[in-house]
């Protein structure tokens, strides 16, 4: 895309992304670490996170500073317009997910201590591995413009949808296998949730980015597979 | 080639310009425009200059058959009828389209006789009927409570944005069906020119507009539908929340983005 006329314009839609990339970069690692703090069961590493996530909040409000004076000042149209709108967005997006990342990180000092089991964690790890994986790509899509890209995000979100309806199924039979270990899986329970919310925002930055580069919605319906909302495991009483 | 996603006979078109070509001597000015102008909607022309545009509006009521070696092909489609056609009435046809121009245009006469000298010339009416029309299209034009106390006074004396509603109220008095502007509020003042989109976006009502306009954010304040044109061609046209969001044309996105080389 050819310069503005008004070269400070210029300028000011770079910072406003290069700010969008300095939060998905914050993102990205908040996700990463407070799983691995979780795993670990690793309370420095989950402090780190909360400490970490106030720097994505107030990148967030700079952004949407930045943007509204764009607005106000620039009047953005047509690309200029979606781009902007799209940075507000995405920063939303991306704040939430710190949000999520800093409760998981929450919940692995509140399980310090307590009775923990290697195996319940799997099922969440490889969740956030997932996860991860399409928080990259999206934020690969963002920087590259690459529709393709954010529309097979889009996609694949589905599987992380599964995959949190089988642990949900999971971590409810552990629960019935001994009471003890209800207080564990209940965290996971909501880490796993986090984790399919974070998912879920990462889904909203790849319509994001669809909309940003060809000025549509992308309207289709997403192949939803979270049913955990309608799963029940029954206590087998022999 | 232009781009539309506006679905044919969406609208009807009260004029309908079909594969026009408007010369200044030998020099060609706009390259064979299609282009409809939808019943009651405002419809922008937008471009840099020389694009064409204002080149464009004169043609729809002829104006330029006033400056000699100027000469339109093609066809301008009015209600039907051909508005190019040598037998045209000039003077009913600029009736019937009416126009704005950029500088407001008072004649040295009175309030009153501003508005009243184009009725005289197609009506012959009694005094209490042309005081009625003469109010009736001050009101219309926002300017009636600003100038009902002084009908009598010279239409010189009122300020640059009443002088423009009052050169409106003057070309609606005559209940024309199309208005055109050419760049109405070039030279007035925000609030001004606020009130004069108000008042464009009151008459389609009744009217079909077409304004042309250097303003980008003005074009997509007040129109439904939005041309841009660039040397003398018309390159893209559609609903003006297209356009301002996402225009199909390259040349359209980098002129309303401010990204024109």
């Amino acid at each position: 895309m050819s310069e503005h006329i008004v070269s400070r314009y210029d300028d000011e839609l770079k910072d406003v992304q290069r700010r969008i990339a300095e939060m998905g970069g914050i993102a990205e690692r908040l996700v990463d670490l407070s799983v691995t703090a979780l795993t670990r069961i690793d309370t420095v590493m989950a402090n780190t996170v909360i400490m970490e996530d106030r720097r994505l909040d107030e990148i967030q409000r700079q952004c949407e500073e930045e943007a509204i004076r764009i607005i106000a000042r620039r009047q953005p149209m047509a690309l200029d317009l979606r781009e902007v709108i799209g940075a507000m967005r995405i920063s939303n997006d991306l704040e939430r997910i710190g949000d999520l990342a800093k409760n998981n990180a929450k919940r692995v000092l509140a399980l310090d201590g307590q009775f923990q089991s290697k195996r319940f964690m799997t099922g969440v790890e490889h969740m956030a591995e997932l996860s991860l994986a399409q928080l990259k790509d999206v934020l690969d899509a963002y920087a590259t413009r690459d529709v393709h890209q954010a529309f097979e995000v889009w996609k694949r979100d589905a599987d992380i949808d599964s995959m949190y309806t089988s642990l949900f199924r999971e971590l409810l039979t552990y629960m019935m296998e001994d009471p003890r270990n209800i207080s564990l899986c209940t965290h996971l329970l909501f880490c796993a949730k986090n984790i399919e919310r974070i998912g879920d925002h990462t889904t909203n930055i790849a319509e994001t980015v669809h909309y940003v580069v060809t000025g549509e919605a992308l309207t289709q319906d997403r192949p939803k597979q979270d049913e955990s909302s309608v799963t029940t495991v029954t206590y087998a009483d022999n | 080639m232009m781009q539309s996603a506006v679905a044919p006979n969406a609208l009807p078109e009260k004029i309908s310009i079909k594969n026009l070509k408007f010369f200044y001597g030998d020099s060609l000015a706009l390259k064979s425009i299609n282009l409809p102008l939808y019943e009651k909607k405002v419809t922008a022309f937008i471009g840099p200059s020389g694009c064409g545009k204002s080149t464009l509006l004169r043609v729809l009521n002829r104006m330029y058959d006033l400056y000699p070696r100027q000469r339109a092909e093609g066809e301008v489609l009015f209600d039907g009828g051909n508005i190019l056609n040598p037998g045209q009435d000039l003077n009913l046809l600029r009736a019937r389209i009416g126009m704005v121009f950029q500088k407001p245009t008072p004649f040295p006469m009175s309030i009153y006789d501003n508005i009243a000298f184009g009725i005289r010339l197609y009506e012959n009416i009694s005094r209490a009927e042309m005081d009625a029309r003469v109010e009736a299209a001050l009101t219309r034009a926002a300017l009636w409570n600003e100038v009902k106390d002084k009908l009598s006074s010279s239409g010189l004396s009122l300020s640059g944005g009443q002088q423009q509603r009052l050169c409106i109220a003057r070309s609606i008095a005559v209940r024309p069906e199309v208005v055109l502007f050419d760049e109405p509020c070039s030279a007035l003042d925000p609030i001004s020119t606020a009130k004069i989109e108000e008042l464009i976006d009151e008459l389609t009502a009744d009217y079909t507009i077409a304004i042309v306009t250097h303003n980008m954010q003005q074009a997509a304040r007040v129109s439904d539908y939005t041309a841009f044109m660039y040397l003398g061609e018309l390159i893209e046209f559609d609903e003006t929340s297209k356009i301002f969001t996402a225009p199909s044309d390259k040349r359209t996105q980098d002129y309303i983005t401010g990204r024109f080389g």
